[in-house]
């Protein structure tokens, strides 16, 4: 059952909640700490355990009790790599997901109530948290957070300053808060489970406040004499959001993670490493502080190379980022037994290796009519042999897929995944002929209504996927036979996204995102966000984010677009994926986008003596892999 | 000679004035800059940026300023002694850059040296003995130095040694010296770390040398001069070395100044394969991030050490070889 993307019900979390209250207070008596911090408690560097945990500390289970010690491996791909650090250790909201990403559990908030119509949530926070330096955690840093994101001078935007339905904070105590909102948003929960919820916890006012001239009239003086032109940049250096790269270069800065920094990120680190948080206010099932592994050790490596030998070597513990090449596939398995390490199964949230989103919203006439017509894409999509290019460049790995749900989740339809995948080139043509393509020139590549070759010039970034070339200069050959003249454009990812604004593009190739998280991904099934290439002008419609070059949408979008705000403004779960089935169904009556094969399977690097360590696991950027399987409780044997 | 230096070194600072502007210029030129690059990066991770955060970013960043004016700022910011602020860092660009140029100085200052120590005597004896045994190994094994693109070499060497010693080659220094003060100790991991990329990045070079002295030399050992050396009594050691070789070597110090920036820039992906913490990939990740400033100190500070180099050369040349002239009179 892995319906749940969008369906946690508040009182799950109160029953959650009341279940590790009830499992902490049961074997309270024989709690224990790494041997490292005994000894400082023992010196008085440290407060005993008791003082430090909270009240009602959260129960992570496992399905062993571990052992203190060791140091985790691992390694970053260049130095802007953050995503590792954010996946592996800033994933500490108010709420997360339970590793199976079924339903949204208690975190830093105990628990939590939403009205009827999702405009007000109330949360309790866990009474006693405490941040790294010791200090608690109260309401006053959930209002310091939303008071800087929402402050135009603090660069960070997210869900808390949404200008189109932004956080309205109330704190009734010490540790219980109030969000509201103006418009119904049913998906807050959602947000706050995924890695957007650690926005909310990054900020501690008691360090942050005194880059800020509100609260430290000097703070612009003090910003000079360190060298910064202004407050606001100094601000953003010493305490910068959620997950920016830059906020792991700074060691003073407090957090809530189980492991704190020790050496920083900055432009010339080698590795970045972690010690335990003393405060950490989570236990195992006896009790015991996590986490469980002393150390992390990052190392930043300018290239995969050096990774893929560290790995190859038994010198990285736990990874599936940057090395789990599909390339590297057979290596890493035949050096499993050298290297004392064993391979994890990873299930990608992307539904399609890649994504042909043809520009429906294009600027010239002609075009837009063509790639508008159902039966162009579907004659394109007839015309691509998808078993070919599975073979080919995937080395047999994945099937015929449209964009559409994985088959591991509830959303999944068999119809909307595989409609129009068989290769049929005299169908192909059948439907290009239907949308007006007969006529040919004489290098036979078919003419559009104003006697122009179908051409169609295809953006894509290599850098970001190589295979995504390979694909695309055997779909060319493909579709070449039927008469349409496919043109690579390979371009930096800068000018990538610099020509959606300006709708310089006839078609854009990406992953495709959204197959497991549906209802919070849906860029693909309709004219959702920036991230819609495929009908830009229609999403800026629906988002407002700029709104000068918002177009109306075709009728079928709006309703899409109609379902969708249902879905935000409904507080039941089963309404909403009720919902978003209609809108699925709608995506696969006008079938926008096309896809290729499904995503195949990835897989992690896991040492043979590390423990707790998932043998499967989703990956996604929402739910952030491997922080979701409680790497806290993982620990070598 | 003064006269001579004093010209040179005139010409040199107009050089640098020019380079800068055309290198602040350069980097420039892409479509965008630092923040729609950073836009792009967060808009892949599904997340959505405000434009009004990005027009304060703008403005905080001085982005939005016409070219002359950052370049004025900029420039007059490098002469007391601020290269700038790195966007992606937020660090001051001086702060950066000294370590990475250092690694960067001193790798390839000691590949320079290998290379000069391994291609000077193979050079000389490919031309004393043509077309003997010896003669034919160097040019097959200095064709196959030229043709083995560097990072490939360095892929090969470091699959090697994972084969056959269980070892991961990279980086400069073992962990436990990587943030040490300099000690007897640390140079020590240092030369026993280094000596595999030195040896990389030294091979094309090499080959490369080779060839161009031995051809050199080829053509000085058929003139007269050496044939009266001989006739004089002169032992055949000296008559090579004291004359051909001399004048054989001229061709290479008048290119001493572009040795620097040919192995910076063609250590870039060499640095990225063997995970070489040099101004190489420091260079690239800020071209492709867009962070104006520290690309532009970079570019820079190669330059400076090009037209050095070039500085250099010409006085050495002038020393080396009588027959040249000062001036252009």
């Amino acid at each position: 059952m892995r319906d749940t993307l969008i369906h946690q019900r508040p009182w799950l979390g109160l029953a959650g909640a009341a279940l590790a209250a009830l499992l902490a207070a049961a074997p309270a008596l024989a709690q224990q700490q790494a041997p490292m911090l005994e000894d400082m408690v023992e010196s008085g560097e440290l407060p005993p355990l008791e003082e430090r945990l909270p009240e009602n500390p959260l129960v992570v289970e496992a399905d062993s009790i571990g052992t203190y010690g060791g140091t985790w491996r691992m390694g970053m791909n260049g130095g802007g790599d953050n995503g590792l650090i954010v996946k592996t250790v800033a994933y500490e909201g108010l709420v997360r997901f339970d590793p199976e990403w079924q339903s949204v559990v208690p975190n830093l908030a105990e628990s939590w109530e939403a009205n009827a119509d999702a405009t007000e949530y109330t949360f309790k926070l866990r009474d006693g948290v405490k941040w790294s330096d010791g200090t608690p955690f109260t309401t006053e840093d959930i209002a310091f957070a939303v008071e800087m994101y929402q402050d135009p001078d603090y660069a960070a935007s997210s869900w808390i300053d949404n200008k189109n339905n932004p956080v309205i904070l109330e704190v009734v105590d010490d540790l219980t808060f109030k969000f509201k909102f103006d418009t119904p948003n049913g998906m807050l929960m959602d947000e706050l489970a995924s890695v957007n919820g650690i926005h909310i916890t990054s900020l501690q006012k008691a360090y942050c406040s005194q880059f800020h001239p509100t609260y430290n009239e000097n703070a612009a003086a003090e910003a000079e004499a360190a060298g910064f032109s202004s407050w606001a940049l100094y601000l953003q250096d010493r305490c910068a959001w959620g997950w920016e790269t830059i906020r792991f270069a700074n060691p003073d800065l407090p957090s809530i993670y189980g492991w704190v920094i020790d050496t920083p990120l900055t432009a010339n680190a080698a590795r970045v490493t972690w010690k335990r948080n003393p405060y950490y206010w989570k236990v195992d099932a006896e009790g015991n502080q996590l986490p469980y592994i002393d150390n992390l050790d990052m190392r930043v490596s300018q290239g995969v190379e050096e990774l893929t030998l560290m790995a190859l070597n038994g010198e990285i513990d736990f990874q599936e980022r940057h090395i789990a090449t599909n390339v590297n596939k057979p290596l890493f398995f035949d050096g499993q037994e050298a290297g004392g390490y064993h391979l994890g199964e990873v299930i990608p949230s992307a539904s399609n290796t890649l994504v042909l989103q043809l520009n429906l919203n294009h600027d010239d006439p002609v075009k837009r009519e063509l790639y508008q017509n159902k039966d162009f894409r579907v004659g394109i999509s007839h015309a691509i042999d998808r078993q070919e290019i599975v073979d080919v460049v995937f080395t047999g790995q994945g099937e015929p897929f449209q964009v559409a749900p994985r088959p591991e989740s509830p959303f999944y339809d068999e119809e909307l995944a595989k409609q129009y995948t068989e290769f049929d080139p005299e169908l192909a043509i059948e439907h290009l002929e239907a949308a007006g393509l007969t006529e040919m020139n004489g290098d036979g590549i078919r003419l559009m209504s104003n006697g122009e070759p179908a051409k169609i010039t295809v953006d894509v970034i290599s850098a970001l996927r190589p295979e995504w070339i390979d694909m695309l200069e055997i779909m060319q050959l493909q579709l070449g036979a039927v008469g349409i003249d496919i043109e690579l454009n390979n371009i930096d990812r800068t000018l990538f996204y610099e020509k959606r604004p300006g709708n310089e593009y006839d078609a854009q190739v990406w992953a495709g995102d959204g197959g497991l998280e549906v209802v919070q991904e849906p860029r693909y099934y309709f004219p959702a966000n920036d991230e819609s290439v495929w009908a830009y002008k229609w999403a800026q419609w629906f988002n407002g984010t700029r709104p000068e070059i918002a177009e109306e949408p075709a009728d079928w979008a709006q309703e899409q677009m109609e379902l969708y705000r249902q879905i935000r403004s409904s507080s039941d779960p089963e309404q909403r994926a009720d919902l978003m089935k209609q809108i699925l169904a709608i995506t696969k009556e006008q079938f926008p986008v096309i896809g290729v094969s499904l995503m195949p399977n990835s897989y992690s690097i896991i040492r043979n003596d590390l423990k707790n360590a998932p043998e499967s696991m989703f990956n996604a950027w929402l739910f952030p892999t491997p922080s979701p399987m409680n790497p806290v409780v993982w620990y070598f044997e | 000679m003064v006269g001579f230096i004093i010209r040179r070194s005139i010409a040199m600072l107009l050089t640098l004035v020019a380079v800068s502007i055309v290198a602040f210029a350069i980097i420039q030129l892409p479509p965008g800059d630092y923040l729609t690059s950073y836009i792009a990066a967060l808009s892949s991770t599904g997340d959505q940026v405000d434009p009004r955060v990005i027009e304060n970013l703008r403005v905080q960043y001085g982005l939005g300023e016409p070219f002359y004016v950052q370049y004025w700022k900029w420039v007059t910011g490098i002469l007391q002694g601020n290269f700038g602020h790195s966007f992606e860092w937020k660090r001051p660009v001086s702060e950066l850059i000294w370590g990475r140029l250092g690694n960067s100085i001193m790798l390839e200052g000691l590949a320079v040296m290998v290379m000069w120590l391994i291609a000077l005597p193979i050079g000389i004896y490919a031309a004393v003995r043509k077309y003997s045994l010896g003669d034919y190994l160097a040019t097959v094994l200095g064709f196959i130095g030229l043709a083995v693109p560097n990072f490939f070499f360095a892929l090969i060497v470091m699959y090697l040694a994972f084969v056959w010693f269980g070892e991961t080659i990279g980086g400069l220094y073992s962990p436990e010296f990587e943030t040490a003060r300099w000690s007897l100790p640390r140079v020590w991991d240092f030369l026993s770390n280094a000596w595999i990329p030195v040896l990389v990045l030294a091979t094309a070079g090499t080959a490369e040398l080779i060839r161009i002295l031995r051809a050199n030399l080829l053509d000085e050992l058929k003139k007269p001069y050496v044939t009266t050396a001989r006739a004089k009594g002169l032992t055949e050691f000296r008559t090579i070395m004291k004359y051909p070789v001399r004048l054989a070597l001229n061709p290479l110090i008048s290119t001493i100044g572009w040795l620097l920036p040919a192995l910076v820039s063609g250590s870039v992906i060499v640095s990225v394969v063997m995970n070489l913490p040099t101004a190489g990939p420091m260079l690239l990740r800020s071209l492709t991030t867009q962070d104006m400033y520290l690309a532009g100190a970079i570019i820079l500070l190669l330059s400076v050490l090009t037209v050095v180099g070039t500085l250099i050369s010409d006085i050495l040349l002038a020393w080396m070889d009588p027959r040249i002239r000062y001036g252009s009179k």
